[in-house]
């Protein structure tokens, strides 16, 4: 009998409030993190209003965490090291047991950080490589978040960073939830995080993918599902999940927010751009496999949809022939934008409090919805709704999908 | 004895660099014990001195005998010594 795998606290970065309780209070208020970035634009070729979610933390929040552990992190980092700090708070996660080398770290992010790639990159290309800081590379390293984590928190048991781009924090719970239920380790810390910088901008921007609507104020632009939406708006952030065995929270005395109950990952094979309707549809009706589930046990999709054409296309379409209209759906990003490698876990922390209070947030800015995302249970105001089985959506370029499904307990 | 300008160069580099109070700043300082620095920052220390300096120190052996403040200063004194064409750059 395989163990029972739970999530028992939350740390989280992001552009609307650094706790799940402030964040969700925030999107409920119908609050945007979505506005101009003037101070980019000579930055970022081509574009004549850069638009991005990005989160403010203080002088004061930096210097919190001392100088030998900065001196590694670029923001990516930072951010993950700041929602680590508050998970353990949230989780009650004592010092004994983060160094007890029985709990690990799986942490991920689409780069170590997109800011100090473009610096270094610069330094080289500017024959001055030698002015920068012999910790340059660790804030770049693709694994820079989780392992800047594990040092900060003497974490010593299993460190993995699996990087997938938007899929990341999603894998990265899903992976610390298959090592609990191979007996690895009793717990982990997971999830992901991101940063949005110029050279961010410029990479979506080269795709195309970017939301460029001029008749649209900054906070209209996200639109998941809408017939309107443009592209995304890149945001930043973190999102970490204290997971555990059933038996080990108890045995600690911590509360469970909800199980996981199913999971999994696949990939289309066909297009490193975008996923497809049948791999995303393959995906969730997996994650129902393992979770021992149908469709109809599902009480709302947290979805992936960015607001870009393609990929809310996609997702629709699979969502709908899995699913149909049965069951509501709605995506954080019209409000939070694209938190990237953060977005999996983050918008999971939101939903945990969606399921305590048994209210579901709606899609921001969905006035039309368009035809190739019809069919659906698209929500456009908060529902009060018992839930008890939720199902969670990443989709990431590399054609990456993921699903996770939490049951409250 | 280093002049107050090597003093001034040195510990505006170990301000720059490690976020130290000035007031923490007395020769008699150990780079390691009582300074907290490690490894990581004495490659940092070095690359700063290299850019204030305008020399490479990649090859100086004397590095490595570095265990104070004072031993620092010492070794700017000497490196200006040595390189007179630095002293200017080292005022600035």
């Amino acid at each position: 009998m395989r163990p029972r795998i739970v999530i028992t606290g939350t740390g989280i970065v992001s552009a609307l409030g650094n706790t799940r309780h402030e964040l969700f209070e925030a999107l409920l208020r119908g609050e945007s993190a979505i506005r101009q970035c003037p101070d980019w634009e000579d930055r970022i070729s081509g574009s004549s209003c850069i638009l991005a979610a990005p989160v403010d933390v203080s002088p004061e929040q930096v210097k919190s965490i001392s100088r030998h552990n900065r001196r590694s992190m670029g923001p990516t980092a930072l951010f993950a090291a700041l929602a680590a700090r508050s998970l353990v708070s949230d989780a009650a996660l004592p010092q004994e047991m983060l160094a007890s080398g029985r709990l690990g770290c799986i942490i991920s992010s689409t780069l170590g950080s997109a800011s100090e790639i473009y610096t270094s990159a610069a330094a080289i290309v500017q024959g001055c490589l030698n002015d920068l800081s012999a910790c340059e590379f660790f804030k770049i390293a693709s694994h820079s978040a989780a392992f800047n984590v594990a040092n900060l928190l003497g974490i010593c048991g299993v460190q993995l960073s699996p990087c997938s781009s938007c899929a990341s924090s999603l894998q990265s719970l899903g992976l610390a939830y298959e090592q609990l239920l191979l007996g690895r380790q009793e717990a982990f810390i997971a999830g992901g995080s991101d940063e949005v910088a110029p050279i961010v901008l410029d990479f979506f921007r080269l795709l195309h993918a970017l939301a460029d609507a001029p008749d649209l104020l900054p906070q209209q632009q996200s639109r998941p599902f809408d017939t309107r939406r443009s592209g995304l708006v890149v945001g930043e952030g973190a999102g970490l999940l204290s997971v555990e065995t059933l038996d080990f929270a108890r045995g600690r005395g911590a509360t469970p927010l909800a199980e996981i109950i199913g999971y999994a990952t696949n990939c289309t094979g066909s297009q490193i751009s975008q996923s497809d309707r049948h791999s995303i549809a393959r995906c969730m009706q997996t994650a129902l496999d393992d979770a021992g589930l149908s469709p109809a046990d599902i009480d709302y999709i947290s979805a992936h949809a960015t607001s870009t054409t393609a990929g809310d296309r996609e997702e629709a379409a699979a969502i709908r022939e899995v699913f149909g209209d049965k069951v509501p759906v709605s995506s954080l990003k019209g409000q939070l934008g694209h938190t990237m490698g953060a977005s999996g876990t983050l918008e999971t922390a939101v939903v945990l409090e969606m399921m305590a209070r048994g209210l579901i947030l709606p899609n921001s800015n969905l006035e039309q919805t368009d035809e190739d995302c019809a069919g659906l249970q698209l929500l456009r105001s908060p529902l009060d709704k018992h839930v008890d089985i939720v199902l969670k959506n990443c989709i990431a370029f590399g054609g990456v999908n993921a699903t996770i499904i939490l049951k409250r307990l | 004895m280093a002049t107050e300008s090597t003093i001034q160069l040195v510990n505006q580099i170990f301000i720059d660099k490690f976020e130290l109070d000035a007031s923490a700043l007395t020769p008699d300082k150990k780079l390691f014990d009582d300074l907290e620095l490690d490894s990581l920052d004495i490659v940092d220390l070095v690359s700063g001195l290299q850019h204030s300096l305008g020399i490479s120190l990649r090859d100086n052996k004397e590095l490595l005998q570095i265990r104070t403040l004072q031993d620092v200063y010492e070794l700017v004194e000497k490196l200006l010594a040595e390189h007179p064409e630095l002293k200017d750059m080292a005022r600035k």
